[in-house]
């Protein structure tokens, strides 16, 4: 019946063929295919031996279906046990969330904004950066947007903050073992690549939906990564020259990483900072269908809803909130140029 | 050489570069040469039985092309680079059986060094550069800044001590890389190609500076340079160094007159004799004939060229400080300008 049966039968396996059959659920796909009584024959002359192919002419090799609910399984099964350790480390960081939301929502406009304004001049320096911060976040409140960005913004500044304290001790490990660096390059890799909802599919199933934790370790996740490698490479670029005279002037490594490596590296560690940042604001937004609240609420309303208006404002919102980061954090960036070469 | 303990002493230090360097020294004991180590197992031989004493108080110098190993062989001594085999004894201890507190101990209190990208740490200004070594002891701060100001007073630095690196030239920052060897007073400094980066005015400059410096402090220095004019200026015994093996080491005035080898003849005939040799390399002992005059021990002959108009016929007295130690002809002055050629030329 089947193209690949002839080869089963030359393998003298067809006995232990026909002891199995799939006991996996029909897809929709076989369905459709049963039931418009489509039976062999129709397909390609040479199909590929594939899981389903093989499974076709013989019943006891899995189909491709199974893998994919052998994964499911495995995680279902292994998922109370990874609940019962990562929900009480995790704890705090909703607890963070919610305070940091709860936070920015009870101090008043009046004194938040200024707070804000003052937060900006003090990192960056810059009036023109300042007045911009200003009139970005007076822009944002005049279209009632005040409260939804503020949210955003609470949970990129507990976000930022988590990974920035997470973050920088990896890097340095990572940056003092080479096969450290080798075991966690490509699970920083995997990270950044694996597409943003993948990741979410995993903390649906470990946590509530109602628990802001679920959407502040998907952010973590993906946001750390940026801060993790410049901190490595920040360091591991500091002048050998430099290091090797610190050694000659017998510092421990604990004197060497305070005085020497890591004011070194800064530049190179707040470059990561900036980007850590920009790809919190990224995810912050990808989060609110996990219930993530902010700007990005407003988007998936008019994804929803095709409310084209509501979902323009707020990505010109999430705009601006963007750009205030950038800005904010690159002027502080540019500030910290340790090495006096000007003036 | 002499009867009094040398500060530092080397002996039989190998050093090869590769991942199974200690399995290589049977080789290299059974006289396989850097050549073949590389072609036959892709193993660089850095340095070969080395036998040197530094004495205390003097400047050694330790002279080569590059890659003849001297940078190597300079960072053995404060363990930046482990021996392969071989060694280092440092005021009677040998370095090489510290613990890891002990050795940076070690390098805190009794060695410090001057590179030659002078590695001062861009983001402190220079005062708390010059300061660093004591700051990595643990010295309060107001000890270490008067400690630190005091030598870049010294080494001609004071107004500049709230820059930052970056702003000096070359010279000013080996000014600065020197203040904080000194600062650290420790009583060994190795100087690993301090002068080599700098315009050769400068370098002049810094030479007379380190002189006048030693004069006062008789510190044991460690001397690396590639340049022989700046090693037989600095050098109160000089190693001469090719292909990570001590070819001849002495007095420098003695390798200068006597050479032990074409490469070192190569090497000496180049330079300006009459500059470089001193009175007491040519002179004789004393006889007793007519003096036109008396010559310091220390003058370089170009000096009694210069007093002498030329005259070969002259005969001058030798006086070391008050006492007259010997004689000089003019005739075996010119004699000495011309470079010995090996016995074949």
């Amino acid at each position: 019946m089947a193209f690949y049966e002839g080869l089963f039968r030359v393998l003298g396996l067809e006995e232990w063929c026909g002891t199995g059959a799939s006991d996996a659920p029909l897809s929709m796909a076989d369905l459709l295919a049963q039931s418009a009584g489509d039976g062999a024959g129709s397909g390609p002359a040479f199909p590929f031996p594939s899981l389903d192919n093989l499974n076709e002419s013989c019943g006891n090799f899995a189909q491709t279906r199974d893998l994919t609910k052998g994964l499911e399984d495995a995680f279902l099964s292994a998922k109370d046990s990874i609940k019962a350790v990562l929900d009480p480390i995790t704890q705090p960081l909703s607890w963070l969330l919610d305070g940091a939301l709860w936070m920015f929502a009870v101090i008043p406009w009046f004194i938040m904004i200024p707070i804000l304004v003052a937060i900006a001049w003090w990192a960056s320096r810059s009036i023109a950066v300042t007045v911009f911060v200003t009139f970005a976040i007076l822009l944002l409140a005049f279209v009632d947007h005040y409260a939804v960005a503020m949210q955003t913004l609470s949970i990129i500044f507990v976000c930022t903050g988590i990974s920035i304290l997470l973050g920088v001790p990896t890097g340095i490990a990572m940056s003092k073992s080479d096969r450290l660096q080798k075991a966690l390059v490509p699970v920083l890799d995997l990270l950044q690549t694996l597409p943003t909802f993948v990741y979410l599919i995993p903390l649906i199933f470990l946590f509530s939906v109602t628990e802001s934790k679920l959407y502040g370790i998907a952010i973590i996740l993906y946001a750390i990564v940026p801060v993790i490698r410049l901190t490595d490479l920040g360091i591991r670029l500091v002048d050998k020259d430099v290091i090797e005279a610190a050694n000659a002037f017998g510092m421990s490594s604990n004197q060497r990483l305070a005085k020497v490596e890591l004011p070194l590296a800064l530049p190179n560690i707040m470059a990561g900072v900036n980007q850590t940042i920009m790809m919190s604001l990224a995810m912050v937004v990808i989060a609110s269908l996990v219930s993530a609240p902010g700007l990005g609420v407003n988007v998936l309303r008019g994804i929803r809803n095709l409310e084209l208006g509501v979902g323009i404002v707020a990505g010109i919102g999430i705009v601006l909130l963007a750009v205030i980061l950038d800005r904010v954090s690159k002027a502080a960036l540019s500030r910290v140029d340790m090495t006096h070469k000007t003036h | 050489m002499t009867d009094k303990t040398p500060k530092v002493r080397l002996r039989g230090l190998y050093k090869i570069f590769g991942p199974n360097h200690k399995d290589m020294m049977q080789h290299v004991r059974a006289g396989m040469g850097k050549p073949e180590l590389l072609e036959q197992h892709k193993h660089v031989l850095g340095l070969q039985d080395i036998n040197v004493d530094m004495q205390a108080g003097e400047i050694t110098v330790v002279m080569g092309l590059s890659g003849s190993g001297k940078s190597t062989l300079i960072r053995h001594l404060n363990r930046l680079i482990d021996p392969t085999a071989g060694e280092i004894i440092v005021d009677g201890i040998d370095v090489m059986g510290l613990s890891d507190d002990v050795l940076r101990k070690m390098r805190q209190e009794k060695m410090s060094m001057v590179f030659q990208k002078f590695a001062l740490l861009p983001h402190r200004s220079v005062l708390q550069n010059a300061a660093m070594a004591l700051e990595v002891q643990g010295v309060d701060e107001k000890t270490r800044t008067a400690e630190g100001m005091k030598w870049l007073v010294r080494v001609g630095l004071d107004g500049y001590e709230h820059h930052y690196p970056a702003q000096l030239s070359g010279g000013m920052q080996q000014r600065v890389g020197i203040a904080r060897a000194l600062t650290a007073n420790t009583d060994i400094m190795l100087m690993d190609e301090a002068f080599s980066a700098l315009d050769p005015l400068i370098r002049t400059d810094m030479q007379n500076l380190l002189l006048e410096l030693q004069a006062e402090l008789h510190k044991t220095i460690v001397f690396i340079t590639h340049d022989l004019d700046e090693a037989l200026k600095l050098a109160d015994h000089l190693v001469i160094l090719k292909d990570g093996a001590v070819i001849q080491q002495g007095e420098p005035q003695g390798i200068l007159m006597n050479p032990s080898d074409p490469y070192i003849e190569d090497f000496v005939s180049d330079i300006n004799r009459s500059r470089v040799l001193r009175v007491q390399s040519v002179m004789e002992p004393l006889k007793g004939t007519k003096f036109a005059g008396d010559v310091d021990i220390r003058a370089n002959l170009e000096s009694l060229i210069a007093r002498s108009e030329g005259d070969t016929s002259l005969h001058y007295r030798v006086m070391d400080g008050d006492v007259a130690v010997g004689e000089l002809h003019m005739r075996d002055l010119v004699k000495a300008l011309v470079p010995r050629i090996s016995s074949a030329a």
